[in-house]
């Protein structure tokens, strides 16, 4: 990314000519003295098979800012838990795993749910939250940085960029959202594209002006899942535990400070994951993530004091619908400049999906307004139950004896 | 001959004679303990079933009884923890009275001590679990008028509080236990004693400077301006 | 017992000196204002040992010396001794006992050792029950900007972010009120309780806005009384203000949890600026005894606030006095974990409050200094902004209390 044109009302942080790892790496070291980092890794077991993950921790090795890694190992046995324990060992600092099936984090979860406190089905949502308490129970760290584990292009000049607008104390931003261009031999992000930001325009047009949707157009790539934030972020946000995450984060970042502490940085030239298959209705992957993300944001948007009626959303729809094939329209001339292969009819065919994904959001939405599931805020657990970061760091302690 | 297998088989036949003595008692112990291990394990479900009803698992999360177990690496629900200390206590009871029912001299013997000692054992933990509340309560209490009065020991008075109702209370639980009463009610004399005139010795020295300051500022503020105190209400 | 028109209550625990003073000014008022109206002077009183009740009953008033025709009913004393727990509440109860045997149409309570209260209080307290059908009149008075810090920090800005009643003093202390509003009051089941003896100038006032009677307030003036007792600990003062009003917020949250937005109410009377004595503040005590409370109490106060607030807090120490402040959020979010450790019942209650005493006066300490170069309309502008932040933030009490 060559420009340096600032997007919306958030701060944006571009990579502008040829940026030195070192200088910044030690910068960050000094800056970490006085702002700790924790590291929050959610991760299935499966990826401890995949090669992204060796690549990752190849990269982490040498870094020498962060302070602690909160691995949250999903869907592992307890063998496989140890398995993961001995592959991160390999890192020369301080790592925990959080053993999210396990006896003792299970007993955790029980107790939540015992008082009332349900913190939502296992999923990333759910892990990183609990990474979030364990990090607050923990008190070593004042920062938390989280990325994925399946990215196949990490180099740790990623979390450097990531994690530099929060700990360096002149900028002073409480979270930073990280953003790059997903292009191999053609366009990825289909989702960002085709979905988050046609829908934010077609709501913009739809409801007019409200604060929230120019906070979310601001983000060049609302639907990245690299952040960095204080950690008193993490005790006041309610995440939803569904696909609805990112955008439930942005719309509690929005609710408790002001944009002009909130950035986004670039973090990388390239960057590689796992894609996701479109399947039908009601089914997994991306239709079931759309559905989730168009219901967060109605939902965000009816807490803001928007009024929705069928309508309203009948006419989204037609908007959304034009729109979106006019961006397709945009795409296609940038990806001819730039030689890639565009399929067209791909495309038209997601935002066919995608627009039957807003419908079905938009009638669950209307059916049943607060369905979006939040997971309550550590502030609130840790008034409900006195005890309860003691415990988790106890449980998380002992499983990594 | 005839009396040489007379004292061949006489052990036998005593052995048989006992056997057959003691054989009832035998099974009586049988019988007592495996009813008595059923027994428990009924009184176990049925408190299980009250304590979930009464939602004990939460009220324990609530007052931090449940944080306390966690300390000691118990991960199992509260309710479950406790109905299964009351069954390995009935288990023991049981036990012990089908000992007794073997009516062996030694057994017995032992089993009375155990029992006459049980009440004490148990009024010496709840005056230590009560004591400790009521420590907790008193020292706090302490603390936060010595902050609100706005003296700088206060942390230091509340501790000594807590000490000095700590030593009682444990004094009380040793004497309930009737261990070595003299010896404890003299080394608890010496020791809450020797305690008390500690602090007041460490509070009259340290406090000299402190007294003086203390007078000087209260007759520094009698001579300030006139004017009346701001009204909190 | 003969019907009379007008109850004017007084309480009192031996005020000999003052009394005197406060039922002239009554009798005047009364002669004065509704000369045609049947009156009554209540005095309730708690057992006094220095002839309180004497000097009631023997108050002289020469009406000739200010009237030129003396009224029809000059108003009759009486003095009676109450019964129950020993306190204002119970005084208050006796009064609201009379009013209701005798029909009264409109009543007053004033307290017995004012200095300022003068004839014109009679008016002011009872024509708006009189003449425009008010139920319930609160005082308005004009104070120092450093007094009555509890009322501004605390019990004004949260009692109207809950109900949505700018009432301004909510334990003045002196209230006018109908005859209906007596009859409520007398049945509610609150007499055997603290209400009986402290508090029941906040239980009046939020009952009256909590079950929709209309309300009112009017402009008394300067309020000057004797001196407090000295020896009165401000410890014990928070405690039973705060008591009550965390009490009433306990009862009343089926109410409060619907109630959004702010009602103004009509205020009476004419407002002037009245010269006030000098008040002495001693800053640095205030802020000597908030530094060691949040370093001593550091337990309690995490298990009440949980860390992150208390980090906030804990993090104020460090500013030397003259910088020192208590930012308005922090204080606001305190008041609300106070209430909710209070309504899940975690801690005792006395504990529980002393242990926001130095809080409080780190939150004074801050207000004065905020204050010291401002005038009195500055100083109420930074209370309504104390009040908008309660408002904002009462999501929070509501979301989380379960």
């Amino acid at each position: 990314m060559a420009d340096f044109y600032q997007t919306g009302i958030i701060v944006t942080l571009h990579r502008l000519g040829r940026p030195s790892l070192e200088r910044i790496e030690s910068e960050m070291v000094e800056f970490s003295k006085h702002r700790p980092i924790a590291l929050v890794l959610p991760a299935l077991y499966t990826e401890f098979q995949a090669p992204a993950l060796q690549g990752i921790i190849d990269e982490l090795k040498k870094v020498k800012y962060v302070n602690e890694v909160v691995l949250t190992l999903g869907r592992a046995t307890d063998e496989e838990f140890k398995k993961a324990k001995e592959f991160m060992a390999q890192i020369p600092y301080e790592v925990k795993i959080i053993h999210n099936e396990g006896a003792r984090i299970k007993e955790i979860y029980a107790t939540l749910e015992r008082n009332g406190l349900w913190a939502g089905e296992d999923g990333k949502g759910r892990s990183a939250w609990i990474a979030y308490g364990y990090t607050l129970a923990n008190a070593r760290s004042d920062v938390i940085a989280l990325h994925d584990c399946d990215i196949v292009t990490y180099s740790r000049e990623m979390l450097a960029r990531l994690c530099y607008p929060v700990v360096n104390p002149n900028i002073d931003v409480v979270f930073c959202k990280g953003f790059y261009s997903r292009v191999t031999d053609r366009m990825h992000g289909r989702v960002t594209r085709l979905l988050i930001t046609p829908l934010t325009r077609a709501l913009q047009k739809v409801v007019g002006f409200h604060p929230f949707l120019v906070f979310l157009d601001s983000f060049r790539y609302p639907l990245a899942g690299e952040f960095c934030m204080i950690t008193d972020l993490a005790r006041v946000n309610r995440i939803p535990w569904d696909w609805g995450l990112e955008v439930g984060v942005l719309a509690e970042v929005f609710r408790n400070y002001s944009p002009q502490r909130v950035c986004q940085v670039d973090i990388a030239d390239n960057y590689e994951h796992k894609h996701q298959p479109i399947a039908g209705n009601g089914g997994k992957g991306l239709v079931k993530m759309c559905v989730d993300i168009s219901k967060s944001i109605f939902r965000t948007l009816a807490a803001g004091g928007i009024v929705f009626s069928d309508g309203l959303f009948k006419s989204l729809e037609v908007t959304y619908l034009r729109l979106a094939e006019d961006t397709i329209v945009k795409y296609e001339a940038d990806a001819a400049i730039n030689g890639l292969v565009f399929d067209r009819h791909e495309e038209a065919k997601a935002v066919e999906a995608f627009a039957n994904a807003i419908k079905e959001g938009a009638s669950t939405f209307m059916e049943n307004p607060m369905g979006t599931p939040l997971i309550p805020n550590w502030n609130r657990v840790t008034s409900a139950i006195p005890g309860i970061l003691a415990m988790l760091k106890k449980a998380v302690d002992e499983d990594n004896k | 001959m005839e009396k040489f297998s007379e004292i061949l088989f006489q052990p036998f036949r005593d052995f048989w004679q006992w056997f057959v003595k003691f054989a009832p008692n035998l099974m009586a112990m049988l019988i007592i303990i495996i009813a008595g291990l059923i027994l428990a394990w009924l009184i176990r479900l049925v408190m299980l079933r009250i304590l979930r009803v009464i939602n004990f698992d939460t009220w324990s999360d609530k007052v931090g009884l449940t944080a306390l177990i966690r300390k000691g690496d118990v991960w199992a629900k509260p309710s479950d923890f406790f109905g299964y200390a009351v069954y390995l206590l009935l288990a023991v009871v049981f036990v012990m009275i089908g000992l007794d029912a073997l009516q062996i001299k030694v057994i017995d013997n032992l089993l009375s001590q155990f029992l006459l000692y049980l009440p004490r054992a148990l009024s010496a933990i709840l005056i230590l679990i009560i004591g400790y509340i009521i420590a907790g309560f008193l020292s706090r209490g302490v603390l936060i008028a010595a902050v609100n009065s706005g003296y700088h020991h206060a942390k230091l008075i509340a501790e000594a509080v807590r000490l000095l109702f700590i030593i009682l209370v444990l004094a009380m639980a040793l004497v309930e236990l009737t261990i070595a009463r003299g010896i404890v009610i003299a080394a608890f004399s010496i020791l809450f004693g020797g305690v008390v005139l500690a602090l007041a010795i460490a509070f009259g020295v340290g406090g000299i400077d402190a007294a003086k300051r203390i007078i000087e500022k209260a007759r520094e503020e009698k001579k300030e301006e006139k004017g009346r105190d701001i009204e909190h209400i | 017992m003969e019907k009379v028109d007008i109850i004017i209550g007084i309480a009192s625990y031996n005020n000999a000196k003052t009394i005197g003073h406060v039922v002239r000014a009554v009798d005047a008022g009364v002669a004065k204002y509704f000369p045609d109206k049947k009156a009554v002077v209540v005095n309730s009183d708690g057992g006094s040992t220095d002839g309180t009740p004497e000097v009631v009953r023997n108050t002289a008033f020469d009406h000739s010396a200010i009237f030129l025709s003396h009224p029809v009913y000059p108003a009759h004393r009486i003095s009676i001794p109450y019964n129950g727990i020993p306190g204002k509440g119970s005084a208050f109860r006796a009064i609201f006992e009379r009013a209701v045997e005798m029909g009264a149409e409109a009543c007053c309570v004033v307290d017995a050792d004012l200095r300022s209260i003068t004839p014109e209080w009679m008016e002011l307290l009872l024509s708006p029950v009189i003449k425009r059908g008010f139920d319930f009149v609160a005082p308005l008075y004009n104070r120092h900007k450093y007094d009555g810090t509890i009322t501004n920090s605390i019990v004004y800005p949260m009692t109207r972010a809950l109900y949505g009643h700018s009432i301004r003093q909510p334990i003045g202390g002196d209230f006018g009120f109908s005859g209906p509003m007596a009859e409520f009051y007398l049945k509610q089941d609150v007499w055997e309780t603290h209400v009986a003896r402290f508090g029941i100038d906040i239980w009046m006032t939020t009952e009256a806005i909590a079950n929709n009677f209309k309300v009112c307030q009017t402009f008394l003036g300067a309020k000057i009384h004797d001196p407090k007792d000295p020896g009165a600990d401000l410890a014990d003062m928070l405690l039973q203000v705060i008591v009550s009003l965390f009490n009433l917020t306990e009862k009343h949250f089926e109410i409060w949890k619907n109630i959004r937005g702010l009602r103004d109410i009509p205020t009476f009377g004419f407002r002037y600026h009245v010269g006030l004595e000098p008040v002495r503040v001693n800053v640095e005590r205030m802020l000597d005894i908030f530094r060691t409370g949040v370093k001593d109490l550091k337990p309690i106060l995490i298990e009440i606030l949980g860390p992150g607030d208390f980090g906030e807090i804990d993090a104020l120490i460090g500013h030397p006095d003259k910088d020192f402040r208590f930012p308005i959020g922090l204080w606001v979010r305190v008041i609300y974990d106070y209430a909710l450790t209070y309504h899940r019942k975690k801690m005792s209650s006395e504990h529980l409050l002393k242990s926001l005493v130095p809080l409080y006066l780190g939150k004074t300490a801050s207000f004065i200094m905020e204050a010291a170069d401002i005038d009195h309309d500055g100083a109420e502008a930074e209370i309504e902004k104390l009040c908008r932040e309660f408002e904002e933030r009462k999501d929070y009490l509501i979301n989380n209390w379960i």
